[in-house]
């Protein structure tokens, strides 16, 4: 039992942890993720490769909505920029994949600041439907910009081959989903811990006050955008290798909702949220289905040709239920579950 | 001390459960039984291509099960929903490959969806005949393993658009394709022939999937004086441009495409959509041979099942009886090798929903024959012409 | 001219089904603070309760329009009761969430209950297309116009001068206080939704009478949701007009700009109304204290 936590310097105050094992176990996880390639088979390894990517995207949301407190609807048009522009880098001119990953994030962020500059004074649900504007937007400019994008034909990734290493297997890109999912998680944390994070905190808070207390409101809500958009175009790009195609077809308006649903479902202003809310998200379709098919004899016998939908139906109720019972998400479960761990058998 | 035991156990407990179903391996074909898969959008509003297929595959399968199965062997079905989404098409078909170890694959989903898995299957070397979605990227270059039963979309268009051209000679042309991959298939075959023929298109428009209200878009039609009106949609849009076109009152000679192609679609554009041409290299349900089809089918499927069969269902029966005849000709222990090494050597294959079917050496398309057809109102039918 | 009046007619018919689905919409933030993710699906549902009374009870105009107008109610009533009552109080992201999982559940029942076919909704009446020189115009169009007008007329008395009105802005407002002030929050908020999707489902069952019924009409929603934003979210009046303006845009763009434009014209009108007006049209402005 812990009798005070004091902070002496101010290095110690905005360290990740504090505490040894909690490193420890973290290295662990690491180490168990990069040998998973190896053991499971393809199919739970597509699971895994989704929720990296997935997880890239979030953390990249989790800046402009959970941090800045600026809903995006509109996410997956930064999420399909990003693939279109590694894929024209790549496929269509041939320069290496880094470069590639390096325009999937510029491009985007670029893009962010059109969608921001108008969205500057806008607020709650307003500005949530100005970034769907701007996401059907983009997918119009690229349908039009035939001579970039291929219109509607799109365009054919192969996976990349860095430095002279192949990330042609399964395995291989797994683990390059994974480098880039650690670096951003750590820049997310990074970012929470340092002045620009506070500043976001602060405009979510109460920009008002934050206006007032000298933060400038333009210029942050700005970086808030292009550091979301980079971070987003990346895991387009990593999605658009995955697919191995890239069209607008393959980024269907549902990714942003999805995307939506992680953040609120996993907590929203915190990157453990983001990540825990893209595990369960990404791993609840297989649930149901894995729960239906136990059913399925029966479902398919009582209503055949609609049975399939059950599942969505099952999707849905999870949702709500879960909200229902634990609105602060999966962080308030966890911090719940950690709380009764650390003062077992007392109560508090 | 306890404390770090205690969590570590719980961990590796929950990690050896749930890694415990990824790590299994299934046995694939037994003594008993043929596993054959596949992923169809089976939710939402595709599904009623996705279900019509599938319904397709098990009619075939049914039949073959009631007359003693393969050799002895029963097939099993094990399909897959992708609900329409690419990610989830990719992951459904490593599922079916990885998990449930199936022998051979169906379908395989839309256009851009079984383009996506094509890397999937040719990594894997399963033998894949698929029938929903014939697009030339699945045959142009051939792949070992994978067959394709059908006819492509270009070449319909061309085939139903050269129809219209012999027989409405020096009229002006109008076409709407939908902004995606399937409408630029049509408009490639339509481009075609206007070349050939060199064609008065004075109406050229496309709109973005999901689009409902076409109100302006035939406007620009009629204002445009076209008399032939190839109509890109696939159901609800093409309903929506005939009901504008009664509305504005005007009668162009109007075709369409065989993925809008199902009856219902009739039932709703009303008597505007009589005597509107279609194409396609499935039999028409009102003539002899759909008619058979539907009697067979009959009894094997349940009442739900039985009003979910349209076109799809025809092509999905066809691919699956080519299928099942080539593992059938493997003999008592067919594998991978014999069964596309039998595929290949697929000559004039009946199945009585459409021309004899055939592969070949280097050969993974069967280029099926294309029939025109016209609707009739009052009957809700597609009729053949000549 | 005829061109510009055609284009304008068929604007106004869409734009009003937009515009009552947005009308919908309106009326629930601006009792509840909510914002309603599953407004297109509710529409759905409604048309296709119509289209299954209209099928086997009886294929009259009235006995359907009572009938859709009950289920709604009915519809109304249950998700607050059942879905929204229970998140009384919580964040406002998690309510908005449960919304969202409502709209998963809403679209897949479709399939479920009914299937994936599209189908005619034939009460008889409004598919006849009157004609005025080579303008041509179905009465269903004129009507669901009609009826928007006439809601716009009653929501903004009711608002106004009815004390349940007022009950409604107040619980919006701060549903803890108006508890206090002896409102009975839970009341509005059932009849807000009850309302809502009243509204909602008559544009429903007019989108099915002009177009189709199919598991693809939940799309609707996704347009409402601009047409309430260039209005204004708490304003039920600039909802409708904002839809009227959506649509008429929407095909102003696809007659003279392509039809590659249609969508875009009117979201990026949506763009430029909120950089000068940044809380819609008619809405109000929202005051914060710090």
């Amino acid at each position: 039992m812990r009798s005070g936590d004091f902070k002496e310097t101010y290095g110690e105050l905005v360290a990740l942890t504090d505490s040894k094992p909690v490193w420890l176990w973290s290295l662990m996880l690491v180490a168990a993720l990069i040998v998973a390639p190896y053991l499971l088979n393809s199919y739970a390894l597509s699971f895994l490769t989704i929720i990296l990517i997935t997880a890239v995207g979030a953390l990249g949301l989790n800046i402009l909505t959970g941090y800045t407190g600026l809903i995006s609807l509109g996410h997956v048009g930064f999420l399909v920029t990003g693939a279109y522009a590694y894929a024209v880098v790549v496929s269509k001119y041939g320069m290496p994949p880094m470069v590639g990953f390096l325009a999937a994030g510029i491009v985007p962020a670029l893009a962010s600041l059109v969608v921001g500059a108008p969205s500057l004074r806008l607020k709650g649900l307003y500005l949530a439907i100005t970034t769907l504007a701007f996401s059907f937007i983009i997918n119009t400019v690229i349908l039009e910009a035939r001579t970039i994008t291929n219109g509607a034909r799109g365009i054919s990734v192969q996976r990349p081959e860095i430095f002279g290493v192949s990330f042609d297997s399964d395995a291989a890109f797994t683990h390059l989903c994974l480098g880039f999912a650690i670096v951003t998680l750590f820049s997310t944390l990074n970012i929470r811990r340092s002045r620009v994070g506070r500043a976001f905190v602060a405009i979510r808070d109460n920009d008002t006050a934050a206006h007032v207390m000298g933060i400038n409101l333009h210029a942050y809500k700005l970086f808030a955008f292009v550091t979301s958009a980079f971070i987003t175009g990346i895991a387009g790009a990593l999605y658009g290798i995955y697919l191995s195609f890239v069209s607008v077809e393959g980024f269907p308006f549902l990714l942003s909702i999805e995307a939506l649903a992680i953040l609120i479902v996993g907590g929203l202003g915190s990157a453990l949220g983001a990540v825990l809310g893209t595990i369960l998200i990404v791993l609840l379709p297989e649930a149901t289905r894995m729960l239906f098919s136990l059913f399925s004899a029966q479902m398919d016998a009582l209503f055949s040709t609609g049975a399939q939908e059950l599942k969505s139906m099952l999707y849905g109720l999870v949702i709500i239920l879960f909200l229902r019972f634990q609105p602060r998400g999966l962080v308030g479960a966890w911090h719940d579950i950690r709380r009764l761990w650390v003062n077992w058998p007392l109560r508090y | 001390m306890i404390k770090y035991f205690a969590t570590a156990s719980l961990l590796l407990a929950g990690a050896y459960l749930a890694g415990g179903h990824a790590l299994a391996a299934d046995p694939g074909i037994t003594d008993t039984e043929i596993v054959l898969g596949d992923v169809e959008p089976l939710t939402g509003p595709p599904a009623l291509l996705g279900v019509a297929a599938s319904i397709g595959h098990k009619i075939a399968i049914a039949e073959t099960n009631s007359a003693g199965g393969i050799n002895g062997r029963k097939i099993k079905y094990v399909l897959e929903d992708d609900g329409y989404v690419t990610a989830r098409t990719i992951q459904g078909v490593r599922k079916v490959i990885d998990v449930d170890k199936v022998f051979a694959m169906l379908g395989i989903s839309g256009s851009g969806q079984s383009i996506a898995v094509m890397p999937v299957l040719e990594k894997a070397g399963i033998p894949t005949v698929i029938d929903v979605a014939p697009v030339k990227f699945l045959w142009e270059p051939p792949r070992k393993n994978v067959f394709v039963v059908g006819q492509s979309y270009e070449e319909g268009i061309i085939h139903l658009v050269t129809y219209l051209a012999e027989k409405n000679p020096g009229r002006k042309w109008g076409l709407i394709t939908q902004d995606d991959d399937y409408g630029i298939t049509v408009r490639d075959g339509f481009d075609t022939v206007v070349k050939a023929k060199k064609l008065n298109v004075v109406y050229s428009g496309n709109y973005k999937k999901g689009q409902q209200d076409f109100s302006s878009d035939m406007l620009q039609l009629k204002e445009s004086g076209a008399e032939v009106f190839l109509a890109g949609g696939i159901i609800g849009e093409n309903i929506a441009m005939m009901k504008e076109l009664e509305k504005l009152n005007i009668k162009p000679v109007v075709g369409i495409f065989w993925p809008g192609r199902v009856e219902p679609v009739l039932k709703l554009m009303g008597p505007p959509g009589d005597g509107i041409f279609a194409v396609d290299y499935v039999e028409p349900f009102a003539g002899a041979a759909g008619k058979a089809f539907l009697e067979k089918a009959k009894p094997l499927v349940s009442e739900a099942e039985f009003k979910g069969i349209n076109r799809y269902t025809m092509s999905g029966y066809a691919a699956a009886k080519v299928l099942i005849a080539a593992i059938e000709r493997c003999g008592k222990e067919p594998s991978w090798v014999c069964t596309i090494a039998e595929l290949e050597k697929t000559r004039s294959v009946e199945t009585g929903v459409m021309a004899p079917i055939s592969f070949g050496p280097g050969v993974r398309f069967s280029n099926q024959k294309l029939q025109i057809m016209q609707a009739e109102f009052s009957t809700l039918s597609f009729k053949p012409v000549n | 001219m005829q061109y510009l009046i055609q284009l304008l007619v068929s604007g106004l018919a869409i734009g009003a089904i937009y515009g009552l689905i947005a009308m919908g919409f309106a009326v629930i933030y601006k009792s509840t603070g909510l914002v309603n993710f599953a407004q297109g699906e509710m529409t759905m549902i409604v048309a296709y309760v119509a289209w299954t009374i209209s099928t086997t009870v009886s294929g009259n105009v009235f006995v359907v329009a009572i009938g859709a107008i009950l289920a709604a109610i009915v519809l109304g009533f249950v998700i607050e009761r059942v879905v929204m009552r229970p998140m009384l109080g919580e964040p406002v992201f998690a309510t908005v969430m449960v919304t969202i999982g409502l709209a998963v559940i809403l679209r897949s029942s479709i399939n479920f209950i009914w299937d994936a076919y599209p189908h005619g909704l034939d009460i008889g009446v409004g598919r006849t297309i009157i004609r005025f020189g080579s303008i041509g115009v179905r009465t269903g169009q004129i009507a669901v116009i009609a009826t928007l007008l006439l809601l716009l007329a009653a929501i903004w008395a009711f608002f106004r001068y009815g004390k349940f009105g007022i009950a409604m802005r107040a619980v919006a407002a701060d549903d803890r206080t108006a508890l206090l002030m002896g409102i009975s929050a839970t009341r509005v908020h059932a009849i807000a939704w009850a309302a809502s999707s009243v509204i909602a489902g008559i544009a429903g069952v007019f989108f099915a009478l002009s177009y189709d019924l199919s598991p693809a009409m939940f799309q609707l929603g996704l347009k409402a949701f601009p047409a309430t934003i260039l209005g204004g979210l708490d304003a039920v009046l600039g909802s409708g007009i904002g839809g009227l303006l959506i649509g008429i845009t929407e095909n102003l763009a696809g007659g003279y700009l392509g039809s590659g434009m249609k969508e875009v014209a009117g979201f990026a009108m949506i763009i430029v109304v909120l950089m000068i007006r940044p809380f819609g049209i008619f809405g109000e402005r929202d005051i914060e204290r710090v």
